[in-house]
């Protein structure tokens, strides 16, 4: 599907799950920046993460090469 | 943000008058925001003004201690319903707790004493039974005997019988030797030994007859149940007498006595028995009445003790307060929370108007240089992410607190060294066990380890959930993958795929979506693929922990005005990291885009060792020869940078403080002792060794530089971990549920699928799980935290009744 849309999605799952968050546990201020910055992280490591693995299939150097009996 | 650093605290001086200070005192307590500091401490424990006090509440817990053993060996156990009836004032509590331990003890004494003798009278009862056995047969032989010398003397009528005849009857009683005996009775065992020392200390001149008694019989003086023996002894003379009797005392046999005449033996066996009936009753009224007793106790019990240890508390409390005498009121220093402020005021005033108190107390907040406590506000989800972060060291007052980050971060590494989707799952069910029963678990004493588990069990849930993640991405359940997200990425070269097991498949279609394309599991590439991948993702997740960490330190030092913190270290710090490892990352990202066959070892290695060289086949962009020699001479600069500059500057900056000082002195005219004591007080608070400055700058430096490397080597654990688990959980599902399955046998393959079971919840959910929560958690500690983080701060400890119950178990 593309990196870049699926940037784009991760992005907007990150924006409503803040949204979320802000809905369902509004407690104040710094409770609610505290919230925030959790799902920011979250939504960014996961990203990383995914972006990671996606780019080094993007242009493979080695291929699968199955083994015998297969 | 609340939770980024520590609560504003302030040191608070409260002025409380003497009839006041019990109710004061103790709803702080309930509060729970207040935590005192001693100002008595060079008092010891019973100079302190209510050290009388705590030995009362020490006598009233030693008398619960004493009623909790006696309900023990009765079996009862306090209930947990305690009765929650009107406040039990102390005094009222003491005299009842003595009159009820009196009553206790004194019926325990009387039940003692009248099992004893119920016990003895059951011993004389068997005595008496079984002694007159003994002599009702002995005179029933001897009556035989007699009539058959009689039956013979009337038979026989010879010259010589008379002779003999006068001789037998020549036996008058007078002449007769009386014999006397002792009858008792003695524990089976010793019956033995006893009739040996019985016969060599009077040479054989006894007769020992002994009978046993069925069934065990409960010794009086022990009150343990015994096998036992009734015995007689037949003995002639006084001191052949003394001797049985030392000889029955010391084998612990019971003497007791006995008479010959029949009608009185069954009239002492009637007695004995109405007796016995009699003390039977009595003994099971007693019995009755304690139990009552205690059960009363047992209502009670919970709500006493827990009334017990308050007072208790409160009276430590209250002689950490300084009294003064003079004005009739107690002087307490302690830090609370500025948000507390108006609560614990509240608390006091209502104090005052229970105790009826004329005077009000006073709030008073002091200035100080000390450093506050610790007080981080969390809940039951971040308390344990924070209790993590404060094993390693408790932040300094308001520094940043790791503990924010560590909510995400410690899982997410922890689910990189886990990715399973099927052992995710099976955490995530596990833990919701306890997640959903919490309020029945948090009221239960559970066992150390599950007391730990039911403790981290939202720690293991969001480890639980982004292993579900990562195990998705790495697209392993239980090591077996699938093709959820669209279609592989890879096919064969041509329609009859002969190269698939030499040159391999080719890439056909777009990448796969989401995660580790399923074509690669079991094939023979598989592995050089996914170390490759799995190494540069642990650089790459490693040098973003470390500029966080970084990042971090410099939102410290801006918090604290430090101004050359950031200019001569955190600047430095940056530099170094990023032209090093920062580039090392954007090369990464640069091969996997371009799919450049670049050697990554050779282009770092080169750049350090010639970079004047032509890169040739290395190149992967425009301009990077002349790149990478601008980052080579940033790192070299940011190394002096860091080492050099800030100990100049510190040493400057305290010459102007100590010069500012120093005219201060000359201007003003003070008094000799004013001028000592501010001369004292600068030198010895800034005992400026610019030594020492440097080398702690050197090593700071050293530090850096040096785990600059080793640390971006320390996140390769990620691939090392992540590898032994995907190959454990491939091992086991090849090796133990495939061959299971080869068999085409039911029985095997129930057998296989128990031992695929037994293992995996054995070594990969339980140890691996400990594995990586521990990689994980030294990741944060040292690499993480080691970037910003001093730690050197004290928790705070509030006076609070909700810590009793828990802190005196």
């Amino acid at each position: 599907m593309g990196f870049l849309v699926t940037t784009l999605i991760f992005s907007v799952v990150g924006i409503i799950a803040s949204i979320c968050s802000r809905i369902c546990c509004n407690r104040g201020p710094s409770a609610n920046l505290l919230h925030l910055t959790l799902v920011i992280t979250a939504t960014v490591c996961c990203w990383m993460m995914w972006a990671i693995v996606y780019i080094a299939q993007m242009k493979p150097l080695i291929v699968p090469i199955l083994s015998e009996g297969e | 943000m609340d939770l980024l650093r520590s609560e504003t605290m302030q040191l608070v001086q409260l002025i409380i008058p003497v009839e006041s200070a019990h109710r004061s005192i103790s709803y702080l307590g309930d509060l729970g925001l207040f935590q005192f500091k001693d100002l008595n401490s060079e008092k010891s424990p019973f100079q302190r003004t209510y050290a009388t006090q705590i030995k009362r509440c020490g006598e009233m817990a030693r008398k619960l201690r004493f009623f909790k053993e006696q309900m023990r060996k009765a079996g009862l156990s306090p209930s947990t319903r305690s009765a929650m009836s009107d406040d039990v004032d102390l005094d009222n509590l003491e005299v009842k707790l003595g009159e009820l331990e009196v009553e206790l003890i004194e019926m325990n004494a009387n039940n003692e004493k009248l099992q004893q003798s119920y016990n003895e009278l059951i011993e004389y009862k068997l005595v008496v039974q079984k002694a007159s056995e003994f002599f009702h047969s002995a005179q029933n032989l001897a009556a035989a005997k007699q009539r058959e010398v009689e039956a013979q003397q009337r038979g026989e009528g010879s010259i010589d019988s008379p002779l003999l005849l006068e001789q037998e009857m020549v036996t008058d009683p007078s002449k007769q030797v009386k014999l006397g005996f002792v009858s008792g009775i003695i524990p089976r065992e010793k019956s033995l030994a006893f009739e040996r020392i019985l016969f060599r200390a009077t040479r054989g001149n006894v007769f020992l007859k002994q009978s046993a008694v069925e069934g065990p019989v409960t010794d009086p003086a022990s009150g343990e149940k015994a096998e036992k023996n009734v015995f007689v002894v037949f003995y002639s003379g006084e001191r052949v007498r003394n001797k049985i009797v030392k000889i029955c005392e010391a084998f612990g046999a019971n003497r007791y006595s006995f008479t010959e005449d029949l009608g009185k033996q069954y009239q002492i066996i009637a007695e004995v028995s109405e007796r016995l009936e009699e003390l039977k009753t009595t003994i099971d009224v007693g019995l009755v009445h304690q139990i009552n007793l205690l059960q009363t106790i047992a209502y009670h019990f919970e709500q006493w003790s827990h009334l017990v240890k308050k007072e208790k508390s409160i009276y430590h409390t209250l002689n950490m307060l300084s009294i003064d005498v003079t004005r009739k009121c107690l002087v307490a220093e302690g830090w609370c929370p500025v948000f507390a402020t108006n609560k614990i005021q509240n608390v006091l005033q209502q104090g005052t108007v229970d105790s009826n108190s004329q005077i009000g107390t006073i709030f008073h907040v002091l200035q100080t240089k000390e450093s506050p406590p610790t007080y981080f506000h969390t809940n039951k989800f971040t308390s344990a992410f924070q209790e993590i972060v404060d094993a390693y060291g408790i932040a300094k007052y308001q520094e940043a607190n790791p503990g924010v980050f560590t909510i995400i971060t410690f899982p997410f590494l922890f689910a990189v060294m886990f990715g399973d989707w099927g052992h995710g799952i099976c955490l995530l069910l596990a833990t919701s066990y306890f997640i959903i029963g919490e309020k029945k678990f948090s009221s239960q004493k559970l066992g150390d380890i599950t007391e730990m588990i039911f403790g981290g069990r939202y720690v293991i849930m969001m480890m639980a959930l982004f292993s579900i993640y990562t195990g998705l991405l790495y697209n392993e359940f239980f090591s077996v993958p699938f093709e959820l997200f669209g279609p592989s990425a890879y096919g064969c070269r041509d329609p009859s795929c002969r190269d698939a097991t030499t040159a391999g498949l080719v890439k056909v279609r777009t990448t796969y979506p989401f995660g580790v394309d399923p074509k690669w599991h079991g094939t023979r590439s598989e592995l050089p693929f996914l170390n490759s991948m799995k190494m540069k993702m642990s650089i790459l997740l490693g040098v973003a922990q470390m500029n966080l960490g970084i990042i971090l330190s410099y939102f410290n030092a801006k918090f604290y005005g430090n101004e050359l913190n950031i200019r001569h270290q955190f600047l430095p710090q940056m530099i170094f990291l990023n032209s090093l490892f920062g580039y090392l990352s954007l090369l990464i990202i640069v091969k996997w885009c371009t799919g450049s066959q670049a050697d990554l070892y050779h282009v770092m290695i080169y750049m350090f060792l010639s970079p004047t060289d032509d890169l040739g086949e290395n190149q992967l962009f425009f301009g990077q020869k002349f790149l990478q020699i601008l980052l080579l001479l940033a790192a070299l600069v940011s190394v002096p940078w860091m080492l050099f500059p800030k100990p100049f500057l510190l040493k400057k900056q305290h010459d102007e403080r100590h010069r500012g000082q120093s005219y201060a002195l000359l201007e003003t005219n003070l008094d000799d002792s004013d001028e000592t004591e501010l001369h004292h007080g600068s030198s010895s608070h800034e005992e400026f060794q610019f030594s020492e400055i440097f080398v702690h700058q050197l090593i700071h430096t050293i530090e850096f530089v040096l785990g600059a490397v080793s640390n971006t080597a320390s996140y390769l654990r990620l691939w090392a971990l992540s590898l032994a688990h995907s190959e454990l959980s491939s091992v086991f599902y090849d090796k133990v549920l495939l061959l299971a399955w080869g068999f085409n046998n039911i029985i095997i393959l129930i057998i296989g699928l128990f031992v695929f079971i037994c293992a995996t919840v054995g070594v990969l959910l339980v140890m691996e799980t400990l594995s990586a929560f521990l990689h994980a958690l030294r990741l944060h500690w040292v690499e993480f935290q080691g970037k910003f983080y001093e730690g050197e701060g004290y928790k705070f400890q509030p006076f609070s009744f909700a810590s009793l119950d828990t802190e005196d178990e």
